[in-house]
């Protein structure tokens, strides 16, 4: 199985679980996320080039597509979308913590989308470990 | 033993939790939310890893740079951490963004309750709308 068959079954979850917080009407901030994105591509662009350049990781070339950015499998990059979409999709997905003192005035207005007794986000949970 | 990558990788983590404590991105916004989605994108990102391990995709080079415990076949106990800065870095930057947009979105209410300058929103986890 080549590496992007690999990457295709990890995407496919993360759509799923970016599927349920939409579905459930929680879904991220999409451009707040893509923001996150390219600073997130950004710095993986530096760090993975570092990680291999330095030999901490190494792949078999018969498993790689051969599309590099730099000496970085264009493959790796899979793991940076995959983080920025699954992770924040979940956060969402996850009911709020109950108010406190510190975060009354904050939270009255947000009750509409992240307060866990609001009945129609309810189905929202348990559905993130796919 | 070369500790110099689990040095570099501790020291970012470092960063994020100061970055999270000063600007109550992740944990500091909501620890039980942070830790289920930090402890759920580990587990989603290390499997990830040991298939691509056992798919003979990729594997853990040699170097001087890392301790050389693995916690499993060529998973070096650096990938926990280089995984738990990438949760980490994903959902700062995430928070981050979702800030300045709720700023610029709520302009007018916070310009009549604050001066400008001294806008500064309520505690919010990622990605909540002010």
């Amino acid at each position: 199985m080549t590496y992007w068959s690999l990457n295709a079954f990890f995407l496919a979850a993360v759509a799923l679980v970016a599927l349920a917080a939409v579905l459930s009407r929680r879904a991220p901030r999409w451009k707040a996320l893509a923001v996150a994105a390219v600073a997130l591509l950004a710095t993986t662009a530096v760090f993975d080039n570092v990680m291999i350049g330095i030999g901490l990781v190494d792949y078999n070339p018969d498993l790689i597509s051969g599309a590099f950015v730099g000496v970085a499998p264009l493959e790796d990059f899979a793991y940076a979308i995959a983080a920025v979409v699954l992770l924040p999709a979940l956060w969402h997905l996850l009911p709020a913590r109950r108010s406190t003192a510190s975060t009354a005035s904050g939270r009255a207005d947000t009750s509409s989308r992240a307060d866990p007794s609001t009945p129609s986000t309810s189905s929202g949970t348990g559905t993130d470990n796919a | 033993m070369g500790l110099i990558y689990l040095a570099a990788l501790l020291v970012a983590l470092t960063g994020m939790v100061m970055l999270d404590r000063r600007f109550t991105l992740f944990f500091w916004a909501d620890a039980r939310r942070a830790a289920i989605v930090m402890i759920a994108g580990l587990a989603f990102f290390v499997t990830w890893d040991l298939l691509g391990i056992g798919l003979g995709i990729f594997f853990r080079g040699e170097t001087a740079f890392m301790t050389g415990l693995q916690i499993a076949p060529e998973l070096p106990v650096e990938e926990l951490f280089f995984l738990a800065l990438l949760v980490y870095v994903t959902m700062n930057l995430y928070a981050a963004a979702s800030r300045i947009r709720s700023l610029s979105t709520s302009k007018r209410t916070l310009r009549q309750a604050q001066g400008p300058g001294e806008a500064q929103g309520p505690r919010q986890g990622p990605g909540e709308r002010a």
